[in-house]
């Protein structure tokens, strides 16, 4: 099979939807000839012109708007933030209509429209580093998608746009180069399917969005140890395949999740409760969580290297859970 | 199913109501839309309608028109035909299902103090110690019949995991690991004056690892036999009045169809006397203070397949030989058959351990911490005994040695020997022990 990157492989799944569907449009600020800053739509505009590859002014707020309305009339917009960050300037209508609509219509409204933006702590300063993932998972009608490897991003990009409610799919900026075998054409990847990239039985790890790089590579340290560690993927947080984790917890009774994002009230913290409402006595430790610190992405390399968890954290994090 | 009526709100920031009256009467039938009662709101009354069908049940207890409850308080049921003949308020002490709900969850309940009781077994001082056990563990525990009140975990703080309770499980196989290290406490290595002769190793003909007991007797008597001072007295008793006491109470005991006393019960009897008179032997050792208990609880050694188990007879100074007899056969049964539970083994203040039967004479018992003393029976024998020494007459006499381990820590030689003194003089002497 072919190789691509990340990013490449979301764009032909871009592309290829697109291709069959001309309702498909994309906004966003570069996004037109320039090709979007993180390359996320070069080469369509020249397929597609101005009509469906929008650049906009830097507006979050009106073109996200737009876009909810276009939407509510039978489009499916794709609205690339370039940063998640940005999103948040368009927060109060995502929230209020976008994710309501189709509930306050009882059904007879859909809103088809997928947000994405890079997310993650990549020499990337407070303003361009949020990862806000429960605060997504936190909204009804919102899907929340993180994928990590190409295939992944190719395979649920499509599935995401078409998706009859709102996704927001992020995109670690620290995957956008990763390399991966990627399928050809048709290729779809369901919601709320875990991946477990790597079988083990003495601890289960869940891993968010680049984590699992990470955590892949502390399984290897691990492994050294002579301990062996599943390693799972969510790829979806709403929905979150609990289903893949507890089976995995059935086999291993320990559960370590390791995120980037923060801990208060973050996935790992639902994750973990639901674990516990329906595998407690599956659980031989205490679920732990190993988390980015609480606070904002530093700008110095040397103090974002600390906030962030890395192989040898995560893999010193495992060893604690097994002595537990 | 019923449907419960309760208290409507009326305005967004209404919390309480009064219902005005009811506008049906009890076991009518009352149809979706119809009016049903007026409410009292803080504003205006107002009449509500029934949002189900079914037949009217106003709560026997439930509020009168005119108190004042919170919004949401039952006031009744709506009860659909084919259910009105099996409705009851719940809580009615009416006969059927109701009844049987509550005696089921009165069966439940003790269950689960039970397990909640057992998750604390007492300490060296009496106190519960709480072991931690994980979820698993325990579930894993219960499944494979491992009683993980006995286990020692490897976790962080002792806590048991599912490894600890798995080698536990692995009993009996040959070369299964054993899960944790006894803390037996370890003298420090010798070094070897010659070197070893270089042996054959001898054939090993079997390896198991220890049963849970297994580690805990060898725990407790090596902690025993490393931290106490034990000195052991022997004493050889004339048993002839003891015997023939036995004797009359084993054929009244027989006409009449009670238990009889056995020599453990009557030894049991008379030290408790001793002891009521040397409190300093029912004592023990808590941290840097001597405690001289006020109950004399004897501990029986008993011999089972599982290994030794030391039930305790309670407060032995306040109970008759009857009881005596009764009680002990009943918990030495139960420690025999594995029923008897771990309030049954605590306690003790003194122990009795009896070899007789094995025709030992003499012995050196290890103390049964944290108490003081411990008293071993030897075989009654028929010996020939000068009787008098100024005659030289001689008589056959049931003889018996008694071989009594104290703690030097807490008593002295002298102390001991006085006590022990003392439960000989009652050995040959009952009625003075009898007397009380």
């Amino acid at each position: 099979m072919r190789e691509m990157t990340f990013t490449e492989a979301a764009r032909e799944g871009l592309a290829e939807e697109m291709a069959r569907d001309p309702m498909i449009f994309v906004v966003g600020e570069g996004i037109g000839a320039r090709g979007g800053n993180f390359n996320t739509t070069v080469g369509l505009y020249d397929l597609y012109g101005e009509w469906r590859l929008r650049d906009t002014p830097i507006s979050e707020n009106g073109f996200t708007g737009i876009c909810t309305g276009a939407a509510m009339l039978g489009a499916r917009p794709v609205v690339d933030f370039m940063f998640l960050d940005f999103e948040l300037d368009a927060l109060g209508g995502i929230i209020n209509q976008m994710t309501r609509l189709r509930w306050m219509s009882n059904g007879q409204v859909k809103v088809p429209i997928v947000l994405r933006g890079g997310v993650g702590i990549a020499s990337t300063g407070p303003h361009h580093s949020s990862n806000l993932f429960s605060l997504f998972m936190h909204l009804p009608g919102l899907r929340v998608v993180l994928p990590v490897f190409p295939a992944d991003a190719k395979g649920l990009l499509k599935t995401s746009i078409r998706s009859d409610d709102p996704v927001i799919f992020l995109e670690h900026k620290k995957l956008m180069n990763l390399k991966g075998e990627v399928p050809e054409g048709e290729h779809l990847l369901p919601f709320g399917q875990a991946s477990v990239v790597r079988p083990g039985k003495d601890l289960t790890i869940v891993a968010i969005s680049f984590m699992v790089i990470e955590t892949l590579k502390a399984a290897n340290l691990l492994e050294k140890d002579g301990v062996s560690a599943e390693v799972i993927d969510p790829r979806t947080l709403a929905p979150l395949d609990i289903a893949t984790i507890l089976e995995s917890v059935t086999k291993t009774h320990r559960l370590l999740i390791v995120d980037e994002d923060f801990s208060p009230s973050g996935a790992g913290a639902e994750i973990a409760a639901q674990l516990m409402e329906q595998g407690f006595y599956e659980l031989d430790a205490p679920v732990r969580r190993l988390n980015g610190t609480f606070v904002p992405g530093p700008l110095s390399p040397p103090l974002e290297a600390a906030v962030v968890p890395n192989a040898q954290t995560i893999a010193k994090a495992a060893h604690d859970l097994l002595v537990e | 199913m019923s449907f419960e009526i309760t208290l409507p709100r009326l305005g967004w920031d209404m919390v309480e109501g009064a219902l005005a009256s009811w506008l049906r009467q009890d076991g009518e039938f009352v149809r979706t839309g119809e009016l049903l009662f007026s409410v009292e709101g803080d504003k205006a009354i107002q009449e509500i309608e029934a949002l189900d069908s079914g037949y009217l049940r106003i709560l026997p207890n439930g509020p009168q028109p005119g108190d004042k409850v919170p919004v949401g308080t039952l006031l009744g049921y709506l009860v659909p035909q084919e259910q009105l003949a099996s409705f009851r308020f719940p809580g009615s002490d009416l006969p059927d299902s109701p009844k049987q709900a509550t005696e089921a969850m009165k069966v439940v309940e003790p269950a689960l103090v039970t397990s909640q009781e057992q998750a604390g077994a007492p300490s060296g001082d009496g106190r519960k110690r709480r072991i931690y056990i994980s979820p698993y563990a325990r579930r894993l525990a219960e499944s494979l019949g491992v009683n993980w009140q006995m286990i020692e975990g490897s976790g962080r703080a002792g806590r048991i995991m599912a490894k600890d309770v798995e080698a536990i499980a692995t009993l009996g196989e040959l070369e299964a690991p054993i899960a944790a290290p006894i803390s037996i406490w370890q003298p420090p290595p010798v070094q070897p004056v010659m070197p070893a002769p270089a042996l054959q190793p001898a054939t090993t003909a079997a390896r198991a690892a220890m049963s849970p007991i297994r580690r805990k007797i060898a725990e407790h008597m090596a902690k025993s036999a490393h931290t106490t001072a034990p000195v052991t007295l022997t004493s050889e008793v004339d048993a002839t009045e003891l015997v023939s006491l036995r004797k009359t109470l084993k054929d009244d005991a027989a006409s009449n169809g009670q238990a009889v006393p056995s020599y453990n019960d009557l030894l049991a009897k008379l030290s408790a006397q001793a002891l009521l008179e040397h409190p300093l032997v029912n004592a023990r050792i808590e941290g840097d203070e001597v405690v001289q208990l006020a109950t004399v609880n004897i501990a029986i050694a008993v011999d089972t397949d599982r290994g030794l188990i030391v039930p305790v007879l309670r407060d032995v100074q306040t109970k008759t030989l009857r009881q005596l007899a009764q009680e002990s056969a009943a918990l030495i049964e139960k420690t025999r058959n594995g029923t008897v539970s771990y309030e049954e083994l605590q306690g003790a203040t003194f122990t009795i351990t009896n070899l007789g039967m094995f025709e030992i004479d003499a012995f050196t018992p290890i103390i049964d911490l944290p108490q003081c003393a411990i008293v071993g029976a030897g075989r009654i024998v028929p010996k020939q005994v000068v009787v008098d020494v100024g005659t030289g007459r001689v008589e056959i006499r049931q003889m018996m040695v008694l071989s009594l381990t104290f703690d030097h820590r807490l008593i002295d030689g002298a102390q001991a020997a006085r006590f022990l003194q003392r439960v000989k003089k009652f050995v040959e002497n009952p009625y003075l022990w009898l007397v009380g």
